[in-house]
């Protein structure tokens, strides 16, 4: 017992692990097994398109999850996000195909909107002091009903790949020859980095942390908490936007009132990654693993014969195990 | 003003409840007029009362339910899909097994009173945070209500077929286009029995007390880990009952659905005085929050808006609620 | 002896209710450390309170560096060179111990944080100070007095002339204190003015140069600590006031029953070995110092916080209290020392937390008989003179006597036989206390026991039978009220190992 307590404590404290980080570790692992298991599992699953279309789903999902962090770090939360994404999609898309706009004032209105609504969120939050969830749970409604009224109700899609105005979607599927390559695997990697730097080694990030952490010690530094507490929710909604600009890049067809639940993908891949939703930690790259972590068991899924209805009981599980575990955790750490 | 406050009858009532009341009526008048101004057919019209009601009687079972839970101070984003997996397994049981209707009434509640009890369980013992829990299960109550009828969806017998005599719980038809609103007089007295349960038994009083203030109630000698997943439990039961209601007015539910339903049913708690923080809680004050959200979706659909304005403006309700819940306590400390 | 830095002068302040600080004096000077010492509830903390600026004071000059000031809030001292090092840390435990130093004044390069120049410069500064940490590590990691020693690395990074230490040696361990003195005397020689609060005699013997000594929020006096003894120091502590009438022998005869009897109790850190007996009709006090242990001893005994081991006889029978529900139902009541967060709801009404510990007894059926309910809640508001206008009132409504009137109406209502009064009359005015104290007389004499933690000296000595008293978490001695005296307690309450 003693013994094995002080081989994992070597391995806890092996260099290579703490740079890493012994629960990302852990998930890597995890995630490795998941992919060798459905490959075994279904034929079909090892082969290049899945891969592709494991990667279709994970930009708008990394986009979320990134932006959600912020908003855990601060030891908060954000349910608009979900349907935030596709409503500003839509908000987005209905300049482009029913007012004839050009894309990229789509695109900047798309992120416009998210920052706005990430305002509304960060001012509730932060001012007036409602608990985050309540609060972001009320804009999720609104951003869900303004999506359609804007919209009318109906479906509409951003241009395609080979309509004129198609450009965008080369920022992440770009096809070249018979090949479809997953370009928004560029863009992720650039956000991940840009915004671990934001989170680690700038005034923002650092004072964000210092929110979720002890609140009360920040301000008592002299730390303009309120001001930053809002930074984190505009940094969220900044996030949603660009998820909406690459959910309507990947998926055809955008459907007013759809999108809820898919903050609880992005909410979950954080916290499997190493956020505590009781705020002050988590790592960028941590929720970039949990977010793959997901994404291959949201397409893997079907591989093996579960749908759709599958995959919401499995994510349930998960997200209950991933939060048992952040309690049970900081539960440790007091 | 303040000898109105003070009269008995106001007092006995509640002053809170009484506006609430004056914007129930004003709402439904308003609606009355903005349906002439615009045109359309007019509102004051028996049968949309009766679509209005249809609405009641689930919704309000759900906010009754979740009254309890805030009152702890947790909340419950589970119970609208959890009242369609009810729906959907019993409804399955009946129409594809051949169970009998009382059964299937039966498996209805019990089915939700699981999905309560796994709530309060993990949030009454594991301390999970009760968003993020009844969240999960909102996600494992579409999920299993889905593979249970292999993603079909599921019409209850309609009050032609021979098992069809469930919809007088909700409505008995007089002809000429009258009924009498059993639903409406079953949910009076649900929430009769659900206001004397909150107020005069044990477990109410050790619910909103251990929603005020946990520790002092665990340091009096009382199990609050008990107590706090009743609460979830009795949610989840009233989910599964508000099912029947559903299945009742609408006849059809559909697998993957019912979210919408939580937030209006949270509305109607928070609007009629319950406190989000816990601790404190009315019936009565639920009980109108339903009446309200129900006229506010028939007039919506009356005027010819989409559902989507619904959206909107019980979203707004709930922010000013909360907001204003947080400024009376503020205040008072 | 070095130069004054800082006077503080008549200073005056009063909370609704007390009278907290009566022209007190204060005199700091560079390179000196100054003993900070009192009872609790003395006044010290708040004196330095008022100081940093987190409390305003009423009348009383303020002199620093030859100019009259008066800080605006905490980081306003800060920034003019006054610290104060808290009893309760400050810290953001997740960042790491540079990330904590230097938290709202981040050293940038460009638009990013320079961390390796703050990580050098908070290794400067420890080197400085000769405290080994790594300034890498995550504060959350470290030992509690590693974080205090990080807190004061914190202090002086701020260029401070002034440092408060207000008991930094509570949670820290014997290695801990030592090197946290050769930093005391390093900066004492750097010429930096200390105040150093604590309770415990030899620390005061050891590290201060002179002691102020306060009580009952008033300036007693200031004595060279190498020319006195710890003798006169106490002497000044308790001073020569005659005490209310103080118990002289014990009302309990010796061979009365023993009903509750506990062995070796240990929990945490703050319980070691424990043992004690509780005889029938006794009121056994509990004194010691701030952070004792007595409140810890009291909760583990209760079930309310986990024990690691011992034994608990009631009635010479074993019991096995595991969480509330079993000690109050071996008939143990608690009066928690924190009312608001333990003791009442205050958001509910007199006659809802008085049923709250016997709802059994006022059920009829299912349902909750209201009206015995209030006639009950009613009958103790009249024996207990609760000043409420109905039992409907809302407890947060009444003073704080009549709350705490409130919650021992709640274990009266049970009929206890065992009762714990954890500082029964903490926040509580005169009036009431006496009224208080009739009330326990009059419970014992019906045959209740009582155990009393008390932070009051007056009180215990008032009160008790026998005082056992606590230091560190050890019982260091018991005492029959016969041969209790304030100095006798207090030598037992800094009896350190």
């Amino acid at each position: 017992m003693a013994d094995n307590k002080k081989k994992s404590n070597a391995l806890t404290n092996n260099a290579l692990v703490k740079k890493i980080g012994g629960q990302q570790l852990v998930v890597i692992l995890v995630m490795i097994a998941l992919f060798i298991f459905f490959c075994v599992a279904s034929e079909s699953f090892g082969q290049y398109s899945t891969i592709v279309s494991i990667m279709d789903f994970s930009y708008y999902v990394t986009f979320i999850a990134i932006g959600v962090t912020f908003a855990l770090m601060t030891g908060g939360n954000d349910l608009s996000i979900g349907t935030g994404m596709v409503c500003y999609s839509l908000i987005g898309g209905f300049l482009i195909s029913k007012l004839g706009l050009p894309v990229g004032v789509g695109m900047i209105v798309t992120i416009l909107c998210g920052m706005l609504m990430g305002t509304l969120n960060g001012f509730l939050v932060a001012v007036l002091e409602l608990p985050p969830f309540i609060a972001t749970l009320c804009t999720m409604m609104i951003v869900r009903g303004l999506g359609s009224i804007i919209t009318g109700g109906v479906s509409l899609s951003w241009p395609a790949a080979d309509a004129a105005n198609g450009w965008f979607r080369s920022f992440f599927k770009m096809t070249v020859g018979n090949t479809k390559v997953p370009v928004g695997v560029v863009w992720i990697i650039l956000a991940v980095i840009i915004m671990s730097i934001i989170l680690t080694k700038t005034k923002p990030g650092r004072y964000i942390i210092a929110i979720g952490s002890n609140k009360e010690a920040a301000r008592l530094s002299g730390v303009n908490v309120i001001k930053w507490h809002m930074l984190a929710y505009i940094i969220c909604g900044f996030f949603t936007g660009l998820a909406g600009i690459a959910y309507a890049g990947t998926f055809q067809t955008l459907t007013p009132g759809t999108g809820a639940g898919l903050e609880l993908d992005a909410i979950c891949a954080a916290i499997i990654g190493g956020t505590s939703m009781y705020g002050g930690q988590g790592t960028i790259v941590g929720t970039l693993i949990g977010v793959f972590l997901m994404c291959i068991l949201k397409t893997g899924l079907p591989y093996i014969g579960l749908q759709a209805n599958w995959q919401q009981i499995i994510i349930g599980m998960v997200l209950i195990l991933a939060v048992l575990m952040d309690v049970l955790r900081t539960k440790k750490r007091a | 003003m303040e000898k109105f406050k003070q009269n008995p009858i106001v007092k006995k009532i509640g002053f809170n409840r009484l506006i609430l009341i004056g914007v129930l009526i004003l709402m439904y008048l308003a609606f009355g007029l903005f349906c002439s101004l615009m045109g359309r057919a007019t509102f004051f019209n028996i049968s949309r009362l009766y679509s209005a009601f249809n609405y009641t009687y689930f919704l309000g079972f759900l906010a009754l339910g979740v009254t309890f839970v805030i009152g702890t101070g947790g909340i419950d984003f589970s119970m609208g899909p959890v009242m369609f997996c009810s729906a959907l397994i019993s409804g399955y049981m009946l129409t594809k097994m051949n169970i009998p209707v009382v059964l299937a009434i039966l498996v209805s509640a019990l089915v939700g009173t699981l999905f309560g009890l796994f709530n309060g369980y993990l949030v009454a013992y594991w301390k999970m945070p009760s968003f993020i829990t009844s969240m999960a299960s909102m996600m494992l109550a579409k999920g299993i209500g889905s593979v249970f009828t292999k993603t079909q969806s599921v019409s209850w017998p309609s009050s032609m077929e021979a098992n069809g005599w469930y919809r007088n719980l909700v409505k008995i038809p007089l002809g000429g286009g009258l009924y009498i609103p059993t639903g409406l007089v079953i949910l009076a007295i649900a929430a009769v029995i659900c206001a004397t349960v909150l107020n005069n038994t044990k477990a109410g009083r050790y619910i909103l007390c251990l929603g005020s203030n946990k520790e002092a109630v665990r340091l009096s000698g009382v199990d609050v880990k008990v107590w706090e997943t009743l609460a979830y439990v009795i949610c989840g039961m009233m989910a599964g009952i508000a099912a029947i209601f559903y299945v009742g007015a609408y006849t059809t539910v559909q697998p993957g659905l019912g979210d919408q339903f939580n937030n209006e049913a949270i509305a109607s708690c928070v609007m009629g005085g319950t406190s989000m923080a816990g601790g404190v809680a009315s019936i009565g004050g639920t009980f109108i929050g339903v009446l309200i959200i129900s006229v506010l979706q028939e007039g919506i659909l009356a005027m010819g808006f989409q559902k989507d304005y619904q959206y909107v403006i019980t979203g707004i309700i709930v922010l000013v609620a909360v907001y204003a819940d947080i400024r009376s306590r503020k205040r008072r400390n | 002896m070095g130069e004054v830095i800082l006077t503080m002068k008549g200073i005056d302040k009063s909370f609704p209710g007390v009278h907290a600080l009566d022209h007190v004096d204060l005199e700091i000077r560079k390179g000196e450390v100054l003993a900070l010492m009192g009872e609790n509830g003395a006044g010290k903390s708040t004196l330095m309170k008022v100081l940093t600026g987190i409390y305003k004071k009423d009348e009383g000059t303020i002199t620093y560096e030859g100019k009259e000031v008066e800080f605006e809030n905490p980081s306003a001292a800060q920034d003019a060179g006054v610290v104060i090092v808290h009893q309760e840390l400050n810290m953001l435990s997740h960042l790491t111990v540079a990330q904590n130093i230097f938290i709202g004044r981040e050293i940038m390069k460009g638009k990013l944080i320079d961390d390796e120049k703050m990580n050098e410069e908070a290794k400067k500064l420890f080197d400085k100070l000769n405290i080994e940490i790594d300034p890498k590590e995550i504060m959350g990691n470290l030992t509690v007095g590693k974080q205090q020693m990080c807190e004061i690395a914190k202090a002086i990074s701020h260029d401070a002339k002034v440092i408060i230490f207000d008991e930094p040696s509570a949670a820290l361990t014997e290695a801990e204190i030592e090197e946290l003195f050769k930093i005391i005397r390093d900066l004492r020689d750097k010429q930096i003015g200390m105040v150093y609060i604590s309770h415990r005699m030899d620390e005061i013997k050891a590290i201060t140069d002179r002691v102020t000594v306060m009580r009952d929020g008033t300036y007693v006096g200031t004595l060279i600590t190498k020319d006195s003894t710890k003798d006169d120091i106490i002497n000044m502590m308790v001073g020569r006031v005659i005490y209310e009438d103080p118990k002289t022998e014990s009302a309990v005869p010796k061979d009365a029953p023993v009903v509750l009897k506990v062995e070796n109790l240990n929990a945490g850190k703050m319980v070691r070995n424990v043992s004690f007996e509780l005889r029938k009709g006794e009121i056994l006090g509990f004194s010691g110092l701030m952070g004792a242990g007595r409140t810890e001893t009291m909760r583990a005994l209760f079930g309310a916080d986990e024990k690691d081991s011992g034994d608990v006889y009631i009635n010479g029978k074993k019991v096995d209290i595991k969480c509330p529900q079993d000690a109050v139902k071996e008939g143990i009541g608690y009066l928690s020392e924190d009312r608001k967060r333990y003791g009442i709801v205050v958001a509910k009404s007199v006659a809802e937390n008085t049923s709250m510990a016997t709802m059994e007894n006022f059920m009829n059926g299912l349902f909750i008989n209201k009206k015995k309910e209030e006639e009950v809640s009613w009958q103790h508001v009249k024996a207990l003179k609760t000043k409420t206008p109905t039992v409907e009132t809302e407890v947060v409504n009444l003073s704080g006597g009549n709350q705490q009137k409130v919650v021992i109406a709640k274990w009266l209502t049970r009929d206890c036989d065992i009762l714990i009064f954890d500082e029964p009359t903490r926040g509580i005015d005169v009036g009431a206390k006496s009224e208080i104290y009739t009330l326990m007389n009059e419970l014992v004499a019906q045959g209740k026991s009582i155990i009393m933690v008390s932070s009051e000296m007056t009180e215990v000595l008032r009160m008790s039978d026998r005082v056992i008293v606590m230091c560190e978490g050890r019982k260091t001695g018991e005492l029959d009220i016969s041969e209790a005296t304030q100095e006798s307690i207090m030598h037992l309450a800094t009896q350190r190992d």
